[in-house]
């Protein structure tokens, strides 16, 4: 029987893999089945848990048609570092880089529960290793590093495996303006805070003009800041058009509180 | 008045004794059997082990605690158990060698009516050669298995780290130092320590970590692994802790059984049957765990040790030591009342008691060398356990001795478990996890045996901030302060 393989975007571990504890004819038939899904969907490995059977097994397709069944499979020992493309059943059409050991060694049980132990290295080490990752309930995208698993991220979004360069960043360059125009706001409200006790008129007369040469400083920012961040936003193809929804909304908010403060040390930081 | 003999003041025996002293009141007798002078809070003996804690902070003087709870205290250790009594007296009797100044090597036999073996495990570092002799710590290595194992450890890491300061490059080889071991979860939280001290003497770029330990793989820790639900997701604890591993730079080796210690070298065995050596400058390897070697004899004199006792050394109880085969194993085999089956009046609780086989799969090498974790018995489930076999004899000497047992599986049971990263206040870390049933029951939840929606777990400062107030927390219940009896096991 040809089993369905679960694909995404059915969460892969809230399922979960569990050992092989009696070696009977319900585990018989989930690997012969399991052959049989592996031939029609011409995959070179598959573990049970793709297919929505918790059981710690494993089944890799060898090159003369031939199947090497592995159960509760361990990964004993490692060697080396290697990045391959892979891709993986559960996320069709996509790839994304994956770092796996190069050399492994694992120890495994066949069918009548004997165990054995197999050296791989290569293509064979790195499909052993995304099928236990499997068995553990894990895709391949913890093992993704920070940047790949953003540009993998945007792959499932688009649903297709598509050559992005780049992602839209959560950090800018114009961030620094934005933290640069708080500053000088939080600056005059300091100003502000002081002058409350402040009586003598020359000393009000200086802090006022301070802050009126801060609040330029701030205006100026803002500015800059407006035209700057839609220049840097489009150097990012994949940033998306909503990045101008964010740019007026930060100036405004930074000139709304650059008003409040200013319109309150009028009344009563300005002795003129 | 009916006398109750408890054997050790750990966890188990301590929180056994303390609660039958309340509920028996001064009409009954409690004597504890304990060969130190001194409690030690064992889950903060991590932070003493890299100069964070000082012994005195982890450890308190057991008489004054003992005498202002009505317990007789004797400050010695077993040998023997006569449960028939000998040939001019039927009273059972326990035979017990002072270890106090003044007393030592002096014996005594105490008569009782009730016992309670709690004496926790003998730490056989003698088991891997080099490791150790006996259950004395040999020179290769560190422990953090004891207060003042900790203190060597915390010296012998200064060291290293001012080497490291001057430029001279360290290894360090944490984990398991037999194939048979558990504490997992100790050597865990103190590489993950190690490795944030080095952080925090800034030495970190000079040193090579390294974890070796006889787990079939990472983050199973002697309970066949458990998956934590977080977010509406099962992680397992093998991602998770090679998240974790990864994330900090710490490299791994696993199905190890350690066979040999040199200096600054230790052989081993895999899974696979292959054989490696790793070398280091700083150790810390858990020794494996046998029973203290309490013997047995009938009221003829005649050695019944074997049928006490299974043959590791642990107490037998009401477990099916017979279940045999991985595939034979029930969550029904774990001891409920952790009685005697020969000797009524006798049980154990805490370490002391003989599991009836372990948590995760058992497995082997082509060699025939047995590598799996032997079953943990944390803080939690010993204290559960002692309080359970104290009620049950309290019910029995004040209700009579029909009196129902009080059961407390650890296959019915969960557990807590906060593991420490790194101690800090505002950078410290630490894993707090829940698991339930500790035993999986294959039959009530198919599958992993356990309930996720029980089972979850988090890492973070918060868990850091747990850890530090359960320090505090569990030493004053265990001093008897006010308000004791109101904080859970």
């Amino acid at each position: 029987m040809i089993l369905e393989i679960k694909k995404y975007p059915t969460p892969p571990s809230v399922q979960y893999a569990t050992d092989v504890r009696v070696f009977d004819q319900n585990i018989f038939s989930l690997i012969d089945n399991m052959e049989e899904t592996i031939n029609a969907n011409n995959l070179d490995g598959l573990a049970a848990f793709q297919v929505g059977s918790y059981y710690n097994i494993i089944l890799i397709k060898n090159e003369d048609g031939t199947f090497i069944e592995l159960l509760n499979p361990r990964l004993i020992s490692t060697n080396g570092k290697i990045t391959t493309t892979e891709k993986t059943a559960y996320f069709p059409n996509l790839s994304a880089a994956v770092q796996r050991h190069d050399k492994i060694s694992i120890v495994y049980q066949d069918r009548s529960g004997a165990q054995h132990s197999l050296q791989a290295d290569g293509a064979l080490s790195v499909l052993l290793q995304r099928k236990i990752d499997y068995t553990f309930g894990s895709t391949f995208l913890p093992k993704l590093s920070k940047d790949e698993k953003a540009r993998f991220e945007k792959k499932l979004e688009f649903g297709a495996d598509v050559a992005i360069s780049e992602v839209c960043p959560t950090t800018f360059k114009r961030d620094y303006l934005t933290k640069l125009s708080n500053i000088l706001t939080i600056i005059i409200a300091a100003i502000f805070v002081v002058s409350l006790f402040v009586s003598e008129v020359e000393m009000l007369s200086s802090l006022w003009k301070t802050q009126l040469y801060f609040s330029y400083g701030v205006l100026a920012t803002n500015i800059i800041y407006f035209f700057y961040a839609q220049y840097e936003g489009k150097s990012y193809s994949s940033c998306t058009s909503c990045q101008i929804g964010n740019i007026v909304g930060t100036t405004v908010i930074s000139l709304t509180k650059l008003t409040l403060v200013m319109i309150l040390s009028y009344f009563f930081v300005n002795p003129f | 008045m009916a006398r109750l003999v408890v054997l050790g003041g750990g966890v188990s025996g301590h929180t056994a004794a303390t609660f039958a002293a309340k509920w028996l009141g001064s009409a009954h007798e409690v004597v504890v059997v304990t060969p130190n002078a001194k409690w030690n809070w064992i889950p903060s003996n991590i932070w003493v082990g890299v100069g964070q804690m000082s012994k005195e902070e982890v450890t308190f003087d057991l008489a004054p605690v003992y005498a202002k709870a009505g317990i007789t205290y004797k400050q010695a250790k077993a040998l023997s158990l006569n449960p028939e009594g000998n040939a001019t007296s039927n009273k059972p009797f326990v035979t017990v060698e002072f270890t106090a100044a003044g007393k030592e090597g002096t014996t005594e036999n105490i008569e009782y009516d009730y016992i309670i073996n709690a004496t926790g495990p003998k730490l056989n570092f003698g088991a891997t050669p080099g490791l150790g002799e006996g259950s004395n710590l040999g020179e290769h290595t560190v422990s953090v298995c004891t207060a003042d194992h900790a203190v060597h450890a915390s010296h012998e890491l200064e060291k290293c780290i001012q080497k490291m300061k001057k430029g001279e490059r360290q290894k360090f080889l944490i984990g398991t130092g037999h194939g048979m071991c558990t504490c997992q979860g100790a050597a865990f939280e103190y590489i993950f320590n190690i490795e944030h001290e080095l952080n925090r003497a800034g030495v970190r770029d000079m040193a090579d970590i390294k974890w070796i330990s006889n787990e079939s793989f990472l983050g199973d820790f002697g309970v066949g692994g458990l998956h934590m639900k977080t977010m509406g997701y099962a992680v397992s604890s093998k991602i998770f802790a090679e998240s974790l591993f990864t994330e900090r730079g710490v490299d791994w080796i696993i199905g190890a059984h350690v066979n040999k210690v040199e200096s600054g070298k230790a052989h081993y065995e895999l899974l696979d049957g292959t054989m490696g050596e790793e070398e280091f400058n700083f150790s810390m390897l858990i020794p494996p765990f046998a029973g203290v070697g309490l013997k047995a004899f009938d009221k003829a004199g005649e050695d019944i040790t074997a049928t006490v006792f299974a043959p590791n050394g642990f107490m037998k109880v009401d477990a099916n030591y017979a279940a045999g085969a991985y595939e034979n194993w029930k969550a029904s085999d774990w001891p409920k009342t952790y009685q005697n089956p020969t000797y009524s009046n006798m049980f154990a609780c805490g370490i002391a008691f003989a599991p009836p086989h372990p948590i995760s799969k058992p497995m082997s090498s082509p060699n025939g060398t047995p590598i799996n974790p032997t079953p943990p018995r944390t803080g939690m489930p010993s204290g559960i356990i002692g309080k359970a076999v104290a009620h049950s004899i309290c019910d029995r000497i004040l209700k009579g001795e029909n009196a129902p047992l009080h059961e407390a599986s650890m296959a019915n049971m969960g557990a807590a478990c906060v593991a420490s990263a790194g101690k800090g206040l505002f950078n410290g870390t630490a894993a707090a996890m829940t698991i339930y049933p500790v035993v999986p029951d294959f039959e009530k939840y198919p599958g992993t045996g356990r309930d996720t929606d029980y089972t979850f777990g988090e890492i973070g400062l918060a868990g850091h901030w747990i850890k530090h107030i359960l320090h505090h927390l569990f030493i004053w219940k265990a001093k008897l302060k006010a308000g004791w009896t109101l904080i859970p096991e």
